[in-house]
């Protein structure tokens, strides 16, 4: 497995980790009894997310890691909808889509 | 403007800051990883940022992020504000633009174009789900 390889997948599994700390982050404001232990997890994924995307920038440039960083918003809409049961319609989901090509096109001459 | 009158200035203010420190602690954050030894382990890169002071402001940025963020997400969808932070990516190209004196081409405006349509699109959504609301249009 080469160096990229290993920073590409670094970086997508950046992006899972964000989605469930997004999550977690948020189910402390719907539920403010048990805040600390969602606000808890989700600062112990961040902290592990900070440290993989350390490592994956030591493998990527940042006009590779800063892309995919962006399909985080796919991660977040899918588990918004899933585990926070928020109305995700079409709109919503085409300006997703539409950020993650300008995304895209903004770092691929960086 | 229309469109900003159904939002609470908090949450605008909210992602307004968030906005501006994802820039900060994304040109940072390069910026301090660069200065890293070269290193074949987790646990080498981690020291070795221990020692990186930049690192420590990196840090110290994305605790500010996370409680702002927090106070963001009382006032809307994860759904809904996460996207909007999007924003990052024009203000981190265009701050690379004037301050590092980089050349922006015709694919990084189609891109911005692209993003700011997206991000209209998400405005035009309800910032929040409402209980009776389905989950599909």
């Amino acid at each position: 497995m080469t160096e990229t390889t290993i920073g590409v997948l670094l970086a997508l599994l950046c992006t899972v980790i964000e989605g469930f700390a997004q999550t977690f982050f948020k189910k402390s404001a719907l539920a403010p009894a048990r805040a600390r232990l969602w606000i808890g997890l989700g600062i112990a994924l961040h902290v592990v997310e900070v440290l993989l995307y350390t490592v994956a920038l030591q493998f990527l440039d940042v006009s590779t890691a800063y892309p995919i960083g962006s399909l985080s918003f796919v991660a977040v809409t899918v588990l918004s909808q899933v585990l926070l049961h928020e109305n995700v319609n079409r709109t919503r989901w085409i300006g997703v889509v539409l950020i993650i090509i300008g995304a895209a096109l903004v770092v691929a001459q960086a | 403007m229309g469109s900003q009158s159904r939002f609470p200035a908090k949450l605008i203010i909210g992602l307004a800051v968030a906005i501006a420190l994802d820039t900060a602690v994304q040109l940072l954050w390069k910026t301090a990883v660069s200065g890293l030894p070269a290193t074949a382990t987790l646990w080498g890169t981690v020291l070795a940022a221990l020692h990186q002071p930049l690192f420590i402001v990196v840090v110290a940025l994305l605790l500010s992020q996370m409680v702002n963020w927090l106070k963001v997400l009382d006032h809307a969808d994860l759904s809904f504000a996460q996207p909007i932070t999007a924003l990052s990516y024009i203000s981190v190209t265009l701050l690379s633009v004037l301050l590092l004196g980089e050349k922006i081409g015709g694919l990084q405006i189609l891109g911005i174009g692209f993003m700011l349509v997206g991000v209209w699109f998400i405005s035009r959504t309800d910032h929040v789900t409402r209980p009776d609301e389905p989950d599909s249009p």
